[in-house]
C-alpha cells in the first residue's frame, strides 16, 4: 500500500466515524411553490459531521413507486438550486449541498474565490475536507427520507467539484450504480498546485503565492483527495467528460490520469475549456442517465 | 434547437409602458441623491505583479452596501479603460485580473440577493426573480439593475480610470444587464451580451420549463389572480424595452441550443438595438457553453478598446 493511499483511508475512517457518531436529524417539508403538475418537490434538512445543518431539494415523482434516485452533487458555488430535468418525472432527484454554500451556512459561509484555501493551514480547519462528508451523508439520507420508495438504482452526477465528490461517494458508498462526472475537479492532485491556472484552482496558487514555501504541505494535506487515488474503489460505471483546453477546474492530464484509474470508465473529451462538452454532451449524460436509472430514453 | 427562421418569425407581445423612461430617470434620480461611499481595500492575495485586484464596496438603491471585485493594471498610473462585467443570475461575481496585463481595468458586480451583497436583501435562488414582482417599485430587479447602473458611478469615482472609455459584458442574466445598463448609461461605449436572460419575459417562462424562468411559472400557478400585475411589472424591466435605447456598438451572441434564454428571445432584444449591432449564433452550443464565446468575446472587446496585440495576462 502506498503512502497516499495509507493517508487516504485514514481520512476516510476519520470521515466515516464522525459520520457514525452524528445523528442525521433529517426534515423534510414539501414546497407547494415550486412543486410542479409531475412531481412534488421538498425542502430537506439534516446534519452531517461537525453539526453542520445543511439543506438539499428533493423532487417526487406524482404516483406510485419504486423509483430510481439520481443526486446532483454540488459544485464549486454558492448556489444549488433545483435545476430543471425532465428525469424529474420518473425519478427520485436529490440537490445536495455542502458545508458553506447558501442554506448550509449556519456555522462556516464559503467565499468565491476564499472557499478553496480557507482553513488549509491544517487539516482539521480545512473547510473543504467536510464537503465531502456532507457528500457520503446526501448519499445516506437519500435512503432515510421516507418519502419516497426507492427502486435501489442510485445515480451521482456532478461538475467541477460535484463530480469530484461524487466519484468520491461512489468508492464509498456501494449502492451508488452509477456516476456521471463532468470535468472533475482536480483538489488533491499535483497538477491543481502548478502555477498559471484560472479560477477557482488559481485559489490554491494565490496561497502559495502568498505563503513561500508552503507547497509541499498544501500538497500533502490536499492529497488525501485526490480522486485518482480513490478511483480504484469506484467499482460502479462511470461517464466523464473533460475539456481539452480546461486550465481551471480539471486539465486534461489530471482527467486522463482519473479515467485511465476508474475500472469502467467511458471517457469524452471535447474541444472546451471548463465547459467539457457543453451542450452535445449533455444530450450524451442525458441518455446515459437516463438508461442508468432504468428510464426509457424519449 | 432553433433555426434562423424561429428567429426572424417570432413576434413578441411585450409592449413599452408610456412612463417607462420616467420610470428609469426617477430611479437615477433616486440614485443620484444617495452618497456613493465607495471604498476599496487592496487584497494583498489575489494581487499579483500585473495586476492589483480590490475588494470593493459601494452604496446603491435603498443604501444597500454593494460589493465588487476590481482588478485594475499595476504598471503606471492611468488613465485605463474599463470593463463593467455584470453577473449571471446565481453564479459568483468573476474575479477578472486577465485583462490587467493588457492595461485595462475590471469592475465586477455581486449585485443585490448574491454574496457578499446580501446583507439587506436575501430573497435566495430560487427566489429573486419573483421577489416583488406585483409592483415596478417594490420588484427586485430594480435594485439589482440600480447596482449595476452604480457599477458606472464607481468607475467614474477612480481617478485612474479614463471616463471616455468604459465597457461592459457579461453572460446570461449578466448578458440581460449588458444591455438594460448600456440602454441606461451612455457612458458605456460598447458591450458584449451574451446568451441575454431578462428579454421576453410572458414568451420566456411559456416556452421553457427551466430555471430561472420557471419560477415566474410557479408564481403563476400559485397566484393566477396576479399575473396581470406580474406582466406589467415585468415590462419595465424587458430587456427589450431597453435596446432601442442603446446608442452604442453591442454584440448580441446567441446559443441555437439554449435551454435557460430562449434564442428567439434573444435575438428579439437584437433586433430592436439602437446602434451599430453585430450578431453571433452558435449552433450546436447550448447556455452559456459555446467553446468559441470567451475567445470571441475576448478579441471583439481588445479590438474596440485598442488593446489588440498586446500581451495576455496570466491570472
Amino acid at each position: 500500500m502506498t503512502t497516499a493511499q495509507q493517508g487516504t483511508d485514514a481520512f476516510w475512517e476519520r470521515v466515516e466515524a464522525q459520520l457514525a457518531e452524528t445523528d442525521p436529524g433529517i426534515e423534510i417539508e414539501r414546497d407547494g411553490f415550486y412543486s410542479q403538475p409531475e412531481w412534488d418537490v421538498y425542502r430537506m434538512r439534516y446534519t452531517s459531521t461537525g453539526g453542520h445543518r445543511l439543506s438539499a431539494w428533493l423532487s417526487v415523482p406524482h404516483g406510485d413507486g419504486p423509483f430510481p434516485a439520481l443526486i446532483r452533487m454540488p459544485d464549486y458555488a454558492s448556489v444549488h438550486d433545483i435545476i430543471y430535468t425532465p428525469l424529474r418525472e420518473r425519478a427520485v432527484v436529490m440537490n445536495a449541498t455542502h458545508r458553506g454554500q447558501r442554506n448550509s451556512d449556519g456555522q462556516v459561509r464559503a467565499g468565491y474565490p476564499g472557499l478553496l484555501t480557507d482553513g488549509i493551514e491544517s487539516a482539521a480547519a480545512y473547510t473543504l475536507f467536510g464537503a465531502y462528508a456532507d457528500a457520503l451523508r446526501a448519499v445516506d439520507v437519500l435512503g432515510r427520507q421516507g418519502i419516497a420508495e426507492l427502486s435501489g438504482a442510485v445515480v451521482l452526477t456532478g461538475a467541477g467539484l460535484g463530480a469530484s465528490l461524487a466519484l468520491a461517494a461512489a468508492a464509498r458508498r456501494p449502492a451508488v450504480s452509477a456516476v456521471a462526472a463532468d470535468t472533475p475537479m482536480a483538489l488533491g492532485h499535483r497538477l491543481a498546485l502548478e502555477p498559471g491556472p484560472g479560477y477557482p484552482l488559481a485559489e490554491l496558487g494565490d496561497y502559495l503565492r502568498a505563503n513561500p514555501g508552503s507547497e509541499s504541505a498544501v500538497e500533502s494535506l490536499l492529497s488525501v483527495v485526490n480522486p485518482v487515488v480513490t478511483a480504484p474503489a469506484v467499482r460502479c460505471p462511470v461517464l466523464m467528460s473533460a475539456g481539452r483546453f480546461d486550465r481551471s477546474v480539471c486539465p486534461l492530464a489530471f482527467a486522463e490520469e482519473l479515467a485511465g484509474a476508474l475500472p469502467e470508465c467511458d471517457f469524452r473529451v471535447y474541444d472546451g475549456a471548463a465547459e467539457g462538452g457543453g451542450h452535445i454532451h449533455g444530450q450524451v449524460r442525458g441518455a446515459w442517465l437516463a438508461e442508468r436509472l432504468g428510464l426509457e430514453v424519449s | 434547437m432553433a433555426t434562423q427562421q424561429d428567429l426572424e418569425t417570432f413576434v413578441t407581445d411585450v409592449t413599452c409602458p408610456d412612463d417607462f423612461d420616467a420610470f428609469w430617470d426617477e430611479v437615477k434620480a433616486e440614485l443620484h441623491g444617495i452618497p456613493l461611499d465607495a471604498r476599496a481595500e487592496q487584497d494583498p492575495m489575489r494581487s499579483t505583479e500585473g495586476v492589483k485586484v480590490y475588494q470593493v464596496t459601494y452604496r446603491s438603491l435603498g443604501g444597500l452596501e454593494i460589493f465588487a471585485w476590481y482588478a485594475a493594471p499595476a504598471a503606471g498610473d492611468g488613465p485605463f479603460p474599463a470593463i463593467l462585467h455584470l453577473p449571471g443570475y446565481k453564479s459568483e461575481p468573476a474575479l477578472r485580473r486577465d485583462w490587467g496585463a493588457k492595461g485595462v481595468a475590471v469592475l465586477s458586480v455581486a449585485v443585490r440577493g448574491k454574496l457578499p451583497s446580501s446583507g439587506g436583501f436575501n430573497p435566495g435562488y430560487p427566489g429573486l426573480l419573483t421577489s416583488g414582482v406585483e409592483d415596478r417599485d417594490t420588484y427586485s430587479y430594480k435594485g439589482v439593475i440600480a447596482d449595476c447602473v452604480r457599477g458606472v458611478d464607481f468607475l467614474l469615482s477612480r481617478p485612474e480610470i479614463d471616463a471616455e472609455r468604459i465597457y461592459c459584458c457579461g453572460s446570461s442574466q449578466g448578458g440581460g444587464l449588458t444591455l438594460i445598463t448600456s440602454a441606461l448609461r451612455p457612458e458605456i461605449k460598447a458591450g458584449v451580451a451574451g446568451y441575454p436572460f431578462l428579454c421576453c419575459f410572458p414568451e420566456s417562462m411559456r416556452m421553457l420549463r427551466s430555471y430561472p424562468y420557471d419560477e415566474l411559472s410557479c408564481y403563476q400557478r400559485a397566484y393566477p389572480d396576479r399575473m396581470d400585475r406580474m406582466l406589467d411589472t415585468l415590462r419595465y424591466f424587458d430587456a427589450v424595452n431597453f435596446a432601442p435605447r442603446i446608442k452604442c456598438p453591442m454584440v448580441v451572441g446567441i446559443a441555437m441550443e439554449d435551454e435557460v434564454c430562449p434564442p428567439e428571445t434573444s435575438y428579439a432584444a437584437y433586433r430592436l438595438l439602437g446602434g451599430e449591432r453585430e450578431l453571433w449564433l452558435f449552433p450546436e452550443s447550448g447556455h452559456g457553453n459555446a467553446h468559441e464565446y470567451p475567445a470571441r468575446e475576448r478579441a471583439w472587446l481588445e479590438e474596440r478598446i485598442g488593446v489588440t496585440g498586446a500581451q495576455a495576462a496570466t491570472s
